[in-house]
């Protein structure tokens, strides 16, 4: 699950339009449970605009688009850079595994170099292409590596929300708690703090936006500040497409090298 | 004047009642409102384009001073123990609340861009402790092939690895290096030893052993100044009063700075060495015409003695007081706030040692209603003796004239060699803990001082471009090549030859930065991907226009950095050509200009102090002559003073530089009471009585006074810091000079002038 999983992220923020009934209160677990268990669409294609700001206030936009596609036990998902002019038809493949303890599999193509090279990302924690994200907040974490606790309900902007923290299992994770806001009616993660190892806040997640796309609730922009290093990271989606049927032989080395 | 002081000899009491009234006002003033300014960039004129530039230059880069840790096992650092204890410190380090966390560079946080078969990769060095041998090999192996690392955090022997914990300017404290010292201390083991140094240690321990080595040096000076005191004028009242105008006139000084709320800067601890070398004197020549009065006139009750000394010494203390005062005003020109407080506190606490010297000595000594001191025969001789000396000093004056022009022809070859040294470390003792680290680190590693040199172009990419990046690799290369005491050098260069080295199988050839953009911004791309790109904006801002170029020192003295600087600067057209900039940041280049700005204030403060007292002098006296004469005492104590420290290599420092201002108040006192001495006895129109009369008298208080502060300033001889000997030295020495020049030179120049002697015959 070493992976950076974009898309994933943003589908796993979609709602999920129940009319069960539930009679008894929701447990933390349960919550998040539903937010994870939702149908995602099979492959998704998008314009990211990555932009980052430092404390300065210098800005950095990337351009970038991309395609992933669920295989069951593993995701698949390449990129295309855009923009700057300098790095542009560089691309980046990622597969990353289910299985646990299965590292992803990465590849980066240089077209001035014209090489195509593997890389390695060491560990989840590591921050994805300098932004506020790490692989592992971009990918699904699965609701049982974490105990859940539903904390409140109450008013997130003009959403009723479950407030959970989820506290890890494993000892030496990254952050020593998170706590999200969950739109009651959408099941969709509005917000989310992170606590860093000293149980300080180090970063707040906001989703500012989501789109109705294909009868799916697409997050389409969110910001991640990290409120220690005083930088942030804007995402903003834009031409998102679901279901559209990428082919599997979309995700080779060889397309990599094509460009757009 | 002096009538309004007579009277006030009525009222003793009250005049003691008050100023013990607002002494205490000041005390409590002080109590509530003094503290010492440990902030060094409050030191520093901000608004000055350097400061504003490195600062600036600071915040994008984060360029922080940097303790370092090296940690050291004799037979090679790759060892379970050794490695261990390398993690366990940097964790240490980056959980203490001052650290932050990714200010931590050792060899267990750095990274290792390594090429693989099929691409690049960017790992930590270790993380769990590796076991088998065959893992230590791989890891030696490892640090071995990657440049970034061998020579900078691992010594190019193997037995030594350095940590560094960056931290911000204001979080030194003593508890801070007592609790690494301590971490230090209690990690060493048999095999491994620890040292502990860094700009931060020594900058923070110099601000606290100054001042404490100071407090220790204080009460001896006073109490060698006491007996000596004692001894001159042989009588405790007399040596109480004296002393008590030196105490009041801190206090007050201290106390008017924290009335108006102005923290006590490093500087400001100069201002009692001024008032004690100055303030005794008024006390020493009042004393002294008092003495010489009663034995000449025993008869005289005590009051009208007292009115006869305020008669005639009124004017010489004021004039003596005006002037020093004015002189140290005069470093109102600075642009150095704390040196201006320095000038303005310290001409405050002059004065008040005017007011003291003139109303609470005379009211001391009617309350204590002092006794004459019985003459003893020896100083009958005295009197005869200092005939005789003005006598052969009027007769071997070509001599003397002679000696001086040589004297100062020597001081002034002296002062081409005088050298400004902003040096912080140069100013521990040579066998030092400090001094002998910091060696010990320079010889394994590129430096432990830093200059930062900021290039900035206006536009934005620039330092993608292959031909820039060449040029900057190229100056990096030709200045450590050029500079034995540059040791190595870092920048985004670096991280691109590196990368683009692993990128073509390891192989040498392509240790160097490609020649296509695109290449460039792709490596740069494929190193945040996979790297900590935080580490890349210590040398490059985001928009890739501002580059940090980091140039190893092995000495933070102004010669090294100067002469790194000179090298650098000769790329200068080069860059120019590029649209590209250069500029300095960091804290020893602002170390640098701070000193420079100090010394042009000193130099520029000491020529208008100069002018204005020979202007004051002349008016005074009214006649410009005098003046010229005045200012002798000043100005070959100065030149001589500077020729010392040019012969002898104490470098311009901050403290030695301030030094200067002694001399005028030194010399302006000497040169003042001799002159209206002679002025006085001028008038039965005998030169060479005059010349006899005036050295008896005011010769010997100039004596008295010369000896008790050079007795009492020579006791810092003894201090364990080096500036505050070279301080005792040099204070000592001025005082020698201001002396030998006023009995000697200036005495024969009035007497050749007849300036006195020709008003005479006009009436």
């Amino acid at each position: 699950m070493k992976t950076l999983r974009l898309i994933t992220f943003l589908v796993a923020l979609l709602v999920l339009n129940s009319n069960e009934f539930y009679p008894q209160k929701l447990t933390g677990l349960q919550i998040m449970e539903k937010v994870y268990d939702r149908p995602e669409g099979n492959d998704m294609t998008s314009n990211l605009t990555m932009t980052l700001k430092n404390d300065s206030g210098d800005e950095r936009v990337r351009k970038i688009k991309q395609f992933t596609r669920d295989f069951g036990t593993m995701e698949k998902k390449i990129m295309f850079f855009i923009s700057p002019a300098d790095v542009k038809n560089t691309s980046f493949m990622n597969w990353s595994y289910s299985r646990q303890g299965q590292d992803d599999d990465q590849w980066i193509y240089l077209p001035a170099l014209k090489k195509t090279k593997r890389i390695s990302s060491e560990s989840k924690s590591d921050y994805f292409m300098g932004s506020d994200f790490t692989y592992d907040d971009l990918g699904d974490r699965q609701p049982n590596e974490d105990s859940h606790k539903l904390l409140k309900e109450e008013k997130y902007n003009s959403d009723d929300c479950y407030v959970i923290e989820s506290k890890p299992e494993q000892l030496d994770y990254m952050y020593s708690r998170t706590v999200s806001w969950v739109a009651k009616d959408k099941w969709i993660v509005l917000k989310k703090e992170f606590y860093d190892e000293d149980g300080d806040l180090l970063k707040t997640l906001t989703v500012k936006k989501f789109e109705n796309i294909s009868g799916i609730l697409v997050v389409t922009h969110t910001e991640m500040k990290n409120v220690q290093k005083n930088h942030q990271t804007i995402m903003d989606l834009k031409n998102v497409n679901i279901n559209s049927g990428i082919e599997d032989s979309k995700f080779t080395e060889r397309i990599m090298t094509r460009g757009l | 004047m002096n009538k309004i002081l007579i009277g006030l000899l009525k009222y003793p009491y009250w005049i003691f009642g008050i100023t013990l009234v607002i002494t205490i006002v000041f005390l409590s003033q002080m109590a509530q409102n003094s503290r010492m300014e440990t902030n060094l960039d409050e030191y520093m004129p901000q608004e000055h384009p350097a400061f504003v530039y490195s600062n600036q230059a600071e915040n994008w880069f984060n360029i922080k001073d940097g303790i370092i840790v090296a940690v050291r096992n004799e037979k090679n650092i790759y060892n379970e123990e050794t490695l261990s204890i390398i993690k366990k410190l940097t964790k240490t380090f980056q959980k203490m609340p001052q650290v932050e966390k990714d200010d931590v560079t050792s060899l267990y946080t750095a990274d290792n861009i390594i090429g693989t078969e099929d691409g690049m990769d960017v790992k930590s060095f270790y993380s769990s402790i590796p076991a088998s041998q065959e893992e230590l090999d791989d890891l030696r192996k490892k640090v071995k092939a990657n440049k970034m690392v061998y020579g900078r955090l691992v010594s190019e022997d193997e037995t030594v690895s350095m940590i560094i914990a960056a931290i911000n300017d204001d979080v030194f404290t003593q508890e801070f290096y007592e609790e690494i010292l301590s971490i230090a201390r209690e990690t060493e083991t048999e095999n491994v030893s620890i040292y502990v140094a860094g700009r931060p240690i020594v900058e923070g321990t110099m601000a606290l052993l100054g001042p404490a080595d100071m407090k220790k040096m204080v009460p001896i000076v006073l109490l060698v100044i006491t007996i000596v005191l004692y001894l001159t004028l042989r009588s405790i009242r007399s040596t109480i009063l004296t002393l008590l105008v030196v105490l009041l006139s801190t206090i007050w000084a201290f106390g008017l700075m924290a009335l108006v709320s102005i923290p006590i800067y490093a500087v400001s601890t100069m201002i009692p060495v001024m008032l004690i070398a100055i303030g005794v004197a008024d006390g020493i020549h009042l004393f002294s015409h008092l003495q010489l009065f009663r034995w000449k006139n025993p008869e005289v009750v005590l009051k009208d003695a007292v009115s006869d000394m305020l008669k005639k010494m009124w004017k010489p203390v004021v004039m003596t007081s005006v002037t020093t005062a004015v002189g140290f005003i005069s470093l109102l020109t600075s642009q150095v706030y704390p040196i201006k407080y320095f000038g303005l506190f310290t001409a405050f606490g002059v004065l008040s040692a005017m007011l003291f010297s003139l109303v609470i000595l005379p009211a001391g000594i009617m309350i204590f209603k002092l006794p004459a001191a019985k003459q003893r025969k020896a100083e009958k001789n005295d009197i005869n003796s200092g005939f005789s000396i003005a006598e052969k000093i009027l007769k071997y004056k070509s001599i003397s004239i002679l000696i001086t022009v040589i004297i100062i022809a020597v001081s002034i070859a002296g002062i081409g060699k005088v050298w400004i040294n902003s040096s912080f470390l140069d100013k521990f003792e040579k066998d030092s803990d400090i001094v002998l680290t910091d060696a010990f680190i320079n010889q394994h590693f590129g430096g432990t001082s830093t200059l930062n040199l900021i290039l900035d172009s206006k536009e934005p990419g620039v330092f993608k471009k292959p031909e820039v990046l060449r040029l900057v690799n190229r100056m990096q290369t030709e200045v450590v090549a050029a500079n034995p005491q540059v040791g190595n050098s870092f920048s985004l260069t670096d991280y691109v030859n590196r990368m683009n080295k692993v990128m073509h199988a390891d192989s040498a050839e392509y240790d160097n930065i490609p020649g296509n953009q695109e290449l460039i911004a792709q490596y740069i791309l494929l190193y945040e991907m996979s790297g900590d790109p935080e580490n890349l904006w210590k040398v490059v801002d985001y928009n890739y226009q501002k580059l940090n170029v980091n140039f190893q020192l092995k000495s933070d003295n102004s010669k090294t950095i100067n002469s790194a600087i000179n090298k650098v600067e000769t790329f200068k057209d080069d860059f120019q050509k590029l649209g590209i900039d250069m500029n300095y940041a960091g804290s020893g280049y602002t170390g640098l200009v701070f000193t420079d700005l100090i010394l042009e204030g000193q130099i520029m403060s000491l020529v208008l102090s100069l002018f204005i007292v020979i202007m004051l002098l002349g008016l005074m006296f009214k006649n410009i002559w005098i003046g010229l004469i005045g200012s002798i005492p000043i100005s070959i104590t100065a030149i001589i003073s500077f020729g010392i420290m040019g012969w002898s290599g104490i470098p311009l420092n901050t403290t030695t530089a301030l030094l200067s201002s002694i001399a005028i108040g030194i010399g302006i006192d000497f040169a003042v009471h001799f002159i209206e001495q002679y002025k006085l006895y001028s008038t039965r129109g005998d030169k060479l009585l005059t010349a006899e009369k005036t050295i008896s008298h005011t010769g010997r208080a100039i004596l008295f006074n010369a000896v008790v502060v050079i007795a009492g300033f020579l006791v810092l001889l003894f201090s364990v810091f080096p500036p505050n000997r070279e301080l005792g030295a040099l204070v000592s020495a001025n005082m020698f000079i201001s002396f030998a020049g006023t009995l000697t030179i200036m005495l024969i120049m009035l007497n050749k002038s007849n300036i006195f002697f020709k008003n005479k015959k006009d009436n």
